[in-house]
């Protein structure tokens, strides 16, 4: 629809594009990918996104839109590639805000 | 060596033991004395009752509690780990009260802290922690075990895959297992160190507050290892050092931004 592509904005700005970039670089990060996956961290996919955003910036085309929104969604798809081992909740637990029992009364 | 340690309870009774002598009463006193036991609770004993009043002079003197609370106030104003999860859990609907949810206590001596369950309480062993760094751990480990239990049904008290998952995930995420961390440990490694880190300190949290052999409680982290070494939530990655911790919570404060242009 043409009214939601002129209201879309980029999923996050183009300088966090740039920062992560950096960082995916820097060796503290390319220290703990291997501390952690034995492996070099990827960040070419921080770099790509980069340039898709400053290109939306000035032509606000659909290719570059729907570039960035697939390189996102594959990120979050990644953040969700395990099996929880528990059912998440629709509401927060009935006793998290319950005032604590100063005495402690016994139960039966 | 400090270690943390989740606590959580189901059903028991915690109310302090009355001298009795009706046996029904004794035998009730005694089973829910082991039933204690078996859940860790001797760990902290002044879940119960404490050895000072509450705001008497001999706690003042005698105990950190007011380190304590000073620590903990700078933590949760300062660390990104902290104000990240705070501020998740809020948005999940269980706001963190510092008066509440918070509890600083004299504990045994090898424990850093715990999440008890049953009052949806986090305790932090201020006679264990003395170092602002070290708080600031040990809140995020706790903070991540209240996040758990405010988001999913975490059945703390009789399944071993719930709780092993949650401590894998406190390790993980909390910078228990940074390179530091683990060098001022005498734990030298390198490649992929960090993994067996987790796997370490989840098996002796597990075995800390559960009477459950090695072998047990190895099969079990062994067996939800991958899924829940992967769950990085609300972090959306593993937060290695302060610098990627704000770079987590820069995404959660744009979170809003984030799923609204997917």
């Amino acid at each position: 629809m043409a009214g939601s592509h002129s209201h879309w904005r980029t999923p996050r700005s183009c300088d966090v594009y740039w920062s992560e970039f950096k960082h995916c670089k820097s060796l503290f990060n390319r220290f703990h990918e291997y501390y952690t996956y034995g492996r070099a961290p990827d960040c070419q996919q921080w770099k790509e996104d980069y340039y898709t955003c400053k290109d939306w910036e000035t032509n606000h085309s659909t290719h570059t839109k729907e570039s960035l929104q697939e390189s996102e969604r594959k990120r979050v798809a990644e953040q969700r590639k395990f099996t929880p081992v528990w059912e998440l909740r629709q509401t927060p637990p009935a006793d998290w805000h319950l005032p604590l029992n100063q005495g402690k009364p016994q139960d039966p | 060596m400090d270690q943390n340690s989740a606590k959580e309870d189901g059903s028991s009774n915690k109310g302090p033991l009355q001298d009795t002598k009706e046996p029904e009463k004794q035998k009730a006193a005694a089973e829910s004395k082991q039933k204690e036991e078996d859940l860790g609770y001797s760990l902290y004993p002044e879940r119960n009752s404490s050895k000072y009043a509450q705001g008497s002079i001999g706690e003042s003197l005698f105990t950190f509690k007011h380190k304590c609370q000073i620590m903990l106030q700078f933590a949760m104003d300062t660390s990104p780990y902290a104000k990240l999860l705070l501020g998740a859990m809020k948005s999940s609907g269980c706001a963190v009260y510092k008066d509440r949810h918070f509890s600083c206590e004299d504990c045994d001596g090898t424990v850093s802290g715990g999440f008890d369950a049953a009052t949806s309480q986090i305790v932090l062993c201020q006679n264990n922690i003395h170092q602002q760094a070290h708080m600031n751990r040990v809140v995020t480990h706790e903070l991540i075990h209240a996040f758990d239990h405010c988001r999913a049904r975490v059945d703390w008290f009789s399944n071993f895959r719930h709780l092993a998952c949650s401590e894998i995930r406190a390790a993980n995420l909390s910078g228990d297992c940074s390179f530091v961390n683990e060098i001022s440990r005498f734990n030298f490694g390198l490649k992929e160190h960090h993994q067996a880190c987790v796997r370490g300190r989840a098996l002796r949290s597990i075995l800390a507050v559960r009477k459950v052999s090695r072998e047990e409680a190895e099969r079990v982290v062994d067996e939800v290892f991958d899924s829940c070494f992967h769950d990085h939530a609300p972090f959306g990655r593993i937060p290695h050092a302060k610098k990627d911790a704000k770079f987590a919570y820069r995404d959660y404060e744009n979170r809003d931004r984030y799923y609204a242009n997917l």
